[in-house]
């Protein structure tokens, strides 16, 4: 397979092939990317285009220090936020729910199951997948942004920050619970299963 | 912290533990509860299992007709913009 820094290469020398090749090696990661992240996928359709059309007229300016994938992918969530900014009417100050509950002396309350060797497993259980996508719809915009950029898109904090215009100690501390709160919905997953 | 650190304390620092971003002393002290408490213990692993197990299962793929109209989009836009150079 020819790489993506060649076909960077050919595009950049005006080859439309090149430039079309490199969109269908990132057009998936790219579009479920921005399906979460609007939950809507005519919306991440469009940000889908618009984001390929701006990195096509970047072209130019691009000079290859990172990888074309994150970078198309950079624009996309950027495209992404943007659409999210002007959606949002009302601010929230709501926090995630669940979360460890701790005795006066700072102690999980609470036996701890561990279930993590299920991460690994070949195939995801289809109840797992609906109390996961639920669960992370009923997060507080601002905490499931940070959770799907980091957790699932696999972003850096700097990347993050960059992006949504907040502070990495602030990301990480909305990464945090949002963490706690699907580790809370995973683990009642469990709990009902085995009961 | 204080010399013995709290199932809390290990809690509220996972994330920078995870990441290995926290100082040596502050990481043996966590270290040290782990290997003395399984709930702690088991609390680890299935926060670490979140990530896995989330990203897992919020793959998606972008439908065929989608696809195709990203395709007759970018088509149809640059060959606009090459026009508009000559
Ligand atoms: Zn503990």
């Amino acid at each position: 397979m020819v790489e993506d820094s060649v076909l960077l290469l050919r595009a950049q020398a005006g080859e439309m092939a090149a430039f079309e090749q490199l969109v269908e090696r990132h057009q998936h990661k790219v579009f479920a990317m921005t399906a979460r992240m609007l939950r809507s996928d005519d919306d991440a359709a469009e940000v889908v285009q618009e984001a390929f059309l701006a990195a096509y007229k970047k072209l130019p300016e691009f000079r290859g220090e990172s990888a074309f994938g994150s970078w198309v992918y950079r624009i996309a969530a950027n495209y992404a936020l943007m659409r999210l900014r002007h959606r949002k009417v009302t601010a929230q100050v709501e926090e995630p729910e669940g979360g460890p509950e701790f005795n006066e002396r700072g102690s999980l309350i609470d036996e701890v199951a561990d279930w993590s060797p299920n991460a690994e497993g070949q195939t995801l259980d289809a109840e797992l997948r609906n109390a996961i996508d639920e669960a992370s719809a009923k997060l507080p915009e601002e905490y499931r942004q940070v959770f799907l950029l980091r957790d699932v898109e696999g972003l850096s904090y700097e990347e993050i920050a960059t992006a949504t215009g907040d502070s990495v100690p602030a990301i990480k501390s909305r990464l945090h619970r949002a963490r706690l709160s699907l580790r809370a919905a995973i683990d009642r997953f469990y709990a009902d299963r085995a009961s | 912290m204080s010399a013995t650190s709290t199932c809390q304390d290990c809690i509220d620092l996972l994330l920078d533990y995870v990441d290995g971003e926290l100082p040596a002393d502050t990481k043996a002290k966590l270290d040290e509860h782990f290997h003395g408490c399984q709930p702690c213990e088991d609390f680890l692993a299935t926060y670490q299992a979140t990530s896995t197990l989330c990203r897992r299962s919020l793959a998606k793929k972008m439908p065929d007709s989608v696809a195709a109209k990203l395709h007759d989009f970018l088509r149809h836009e640059i060959s606009k913009d090459r026009d508009g150079e000559r």
